[in-house]
């Protein structure tokens, strides 16, 4: 038995599923995926918490988390304004919902309109860098919440925008079930997508962007145009993940796409692992699920103790910049590339040397 | 630490017995509303023990789970789906005007009756919410009767200061649209936001129109913060405030500058107020002090027992029976707490009347008692 991966062409190492093994856990996992609303609602009452729900949320900031993954992990830009750009999506999506254009035409047209606003608040990137560009976008982030919160006559202002739920050849996705599977559809295409544009001479440029610009510049790489490309990509992907967003909640107002989505979404990507894949779906996970789980033991205490339970709120949240923090100085390359390393040690287990 | 929560969790759920009515419970602890809505919550907590001990709903206990959202509104919907999916509640004891109109398309499909502390207009036309239900009078009738008392007291000009914030800004169209009817001239919108600290710059803006009286829809900390700095600049505006941002606190942050300035719209006694139904509310608090918003959860608890009870009796004890059941009280008395509530299947309006407050050597005290007309076209806004 090889204690180790050999390949015997280029073609070989460069599959996405390396060996039989992963194949095999891959089949089983998305077999766990579609079968999982099936039993959910058994698994919440074990848990206590609506799973479904949380899956839903899952997925649909996968989608936009890989966006992130893909500007900030693979070109090395930074934007603190991709909470607004999911704003522009929801509200394109809802906005055109709303005026008679059936799902499949506003989904795509949301991520079409906020590709088009990424790209105009991208072009500053040509000329900034690192902090710079994280105000120039956080500039976007507060004009377009500005402009969504006081037009009035597109957004509804803060009474929000009310969205009938998505459907397609007379299926409405109105309920958490029927939603899993539009939203999982979204999430594996935005997955695949993500992993295989890494892998394409687009993908390969925006690493070169990240990791040097100027030797990229000097092998021909075009600065300007992968930058505006990636910040376009980007945005469609979060846009999309807003459309989805606008047709699952049904109601959308500006208070969604505050700053601190914006900064979720960079933590999501921080703590699951900058330019991996696998980084940003582990991000969400972790970012969803933990104040999910730290809600449990708040809401046991608070009934015990009614009089402290402002404590205890705030403590979920301390404990949850806490873990964070915990993260980033134990395993700054992020969940992913912690994921590797038990990876590796499993595969060569009990011999590895 | 997840040891110490499995335990508890153990610990905890034989408590939850079969025949106990959960109830929902999304309050604001820690976010911009915090400040008011800690009380809220503890309102809450204390009247639905004071219920169970007094016998709960005709012997089923209330079991109330309270969770705080932040007035993060995806937080509340992820709340709301668990409540309903998991805890299988039909009754929700909510908070903020964002969420609540968030959650009415939700809350219509699953038939979830929702008490909501945002007193906001557009959520009384049963046509359009026929499961929402607050006790409060709403935000359009209290900056209407502010009008009416501007009005009263010599004001010919007047600004709306707000923060930019549903709670904030969902009232002001009535305003506008009812001092027109009144005749008042109104000046430029001030945005003061909810965790503002300094409004200099709005109020030097403000005191080029020189309103006569000025409505404030800020919750406590920001009310504090624009009449501290009314006063500092020698602004002789009178501010009529909303009902989150007038409380016994309010002269306590405030201080001297909230004298003869600051008119609060108050749907409910301030708390230890000499009314019947107080007796009740302190003995609940174990001495310790609170602001009027205990007062306005525990009046919200009290009429969905009440309605609870009703809706026991028909049978029906489920969302529908509990709308229908909630409906049936007319001039329901809470012993003085707020004026009579009565919610009909055509206005769900809980009443017209409320007290406006005033300030006077660090204490709020109650200037006069308003009503406005219960007319049919202000159902909804």
């Amino acid at each position: 038995m090889p204690c180790g991966l050999f390949f015997s062409g280029y073609e070989k190492d460069d599959a996405i599923f390396k060996t039989v093994w992963l194949k095999v856990w891959m089949v089983l996992f998305v077999l766990f995926l579609l079968t999982y609303p099936l039993y959910a609602q058994a698994v919440s009452e074990a848990v206590g918490m609506n799973t479904l729900n949380l899956f839903n949320l899952i997925f649909i900031y996968i989608v936009g988390a890989h966006g992130l993954n893909l500007l900030t992990g693979f070109t090395g830009q930074i934007s603190l304004g991709h909470g607004a750009f999911m704003g522009v999506g929801a509200y394109t999506a809802g906005i055109l919902a709303n005026l008679g254009v059936p799902f499949w035409a506003a989904l795509p047209a949301a991520g079409l309109m906020t590709a088009a606003v990424g790209m105009i608040f991208g072009i500053p990137s040509l000329r900034l860098k690192g902090l710079y560009l994280a105000i120039a976008t956080m500039a976007a982030q507060f004009i377009l919440i500005y402009a969504m919160r006081n037009w009035e006559g597109l957004t509804g202002g803060s009474s929000g925008l009310i969205v009938e739920p998505a459907s397609i050849f007379g299926i409405s996705f109105d309920n958490d079930f029927n939603f899993y599977y539009l939203s999982l559809l979204f999430a594996a295409a935005a997955t695949m997508y993500l992993k295989n544009i890494t892998r394409t001479r687009t993908g390969r440029a925006f690493v070169a962007v990240r990791d040097r610009y100027l030797a990229a510049e000097v092998i021909g790489v075009n600065l300007f145009k992968y930058r505006i490309l990636s910040f376009g990509i980007s945005s469609f992907m979060v846009g999309m993940a807003g459309g989805l967003w606008a047709f699952y909640i049904t109601i959308i107002s500006d208070e969604h796409f505050t700053m601190w989505l914006s900064v979720q979404y960079l933590a999501m990507v921080i703590v699951g692992g900058l330019g991996h894949v696998l980084g940003s779906i582990f991000g969400v996970v972790f970012m969803v699920v933990l104040p999910e789980v730290l809600r449990i033991p708040t809401e046991a205490l608070s009934g015990v103790f009614p009089d402290i339970s402002s404590i205890f709120a705030s403590l979920r949240e301390l404990v949850f910049g806490l873990v964070v923090i915990l993260f980033l100085i134990f395993e700054p390359d992020g969940m992913a590339a912690r994921w590797h390393t038990i990876r590796a040690y499993w595969k060569l287990w009990p011999f590895s040397y | 630490m997840a040891a110490v929560a499995a335990a508890l969790c153990l610990a905890l759920a034989p408590s939850a017995l079969a025949g106990d009515i959960k109830v929902g419970g999304i309050f604001d602890q820690t976010g911009p509303t915090g400040a008011v809505g800690e009380d809220y919550q503890k309102g809450a907590v204390g009247a639905t023990k004071h219920w169970n001990e007094k016998g709960g709903v005709n012997g089923a206990k209330l079991d109330l789970i309270s969770n705080d959202y932040a007035y993060k509104i995806p937080e509340a919907v992820s709340l709301y789906k668990k409540y309903k999916d998991v805890d299988k509640v039909f009754v929700i004891q909510g908070w903020g005007t964002g969420d609540t109109n968030a959650l009415r398309p939700l809350v219509n499909k699953d038939k979830i009756v929702f008490f909501s502390a945002s007193y906001d207009g557009n959520l009384t036309d049963p046509k359009k919410t026929p499961f929402n239900f607050f006790i409060g009078t709403s935000y359009s009738t209290a900056i209407r009767l502010a009008l009416i008392y501007a009005k009263e007291n010599g004001a010919k000009k007047v600004v709306f200061i707000y923060p930019d914030h549903p709670y904030g800004k969902n009232p002001i169209p009535a305003g506008k649209d009812y001092a027109k009817v009144l005749g008042l001239e109104v000046g430029p919108d001030e945005i003061v936001g909810l965790r503002a600290i300094d409004a200099t710059s709005q109020l030097l803006h403000m005191k080029k129109f020189d309103p006569d009286f000025a409505w404030i829809g800020g919750t406590t900390p920001s009310t504090a913060v624009i009449i501290k700095d009314a006063a500092k600049l020698g602004l002789r505006t009178k501010f009529m405030i909303n009902c989150w941002g007038y409380d016994e606190n309010l002269p306590k942050l405030a201080g001297k500058a909230a004298d003869d300035r600051a008119f609060g719209m108050l749907p409910v006694a301030p708390f230890g107020a000499d009314v019947p139904g107080m007796k009740d509310v302190v003995a609940s608090t174990g001495d310790k002090n609170y602001t009027l918003h205990y007062v306005k959860s525990w009046v919200s608890v009290m009429v969905m027992v009440e309605g609870l009870k009703r809706a026991q009796k028909a049978g029906k004890l489920n969302g529908p029976g509990l709308k229908a059941a909630l409906e049936t009280i007319k001039d329901f008395d809470t012993g003085g707490l707020t004026a009579p509530i009565t919610f009909t299947p055509t206005d769900h309006r809980p009443s017209t009347s409320m007290a406006i407050g005033g300030v006077k050597d660090g204490k709020i005290y109650i200037v006069k008692d308003v009503k406005f007309p219960r007319e049919a076209k202000y159902i909804g806004w």
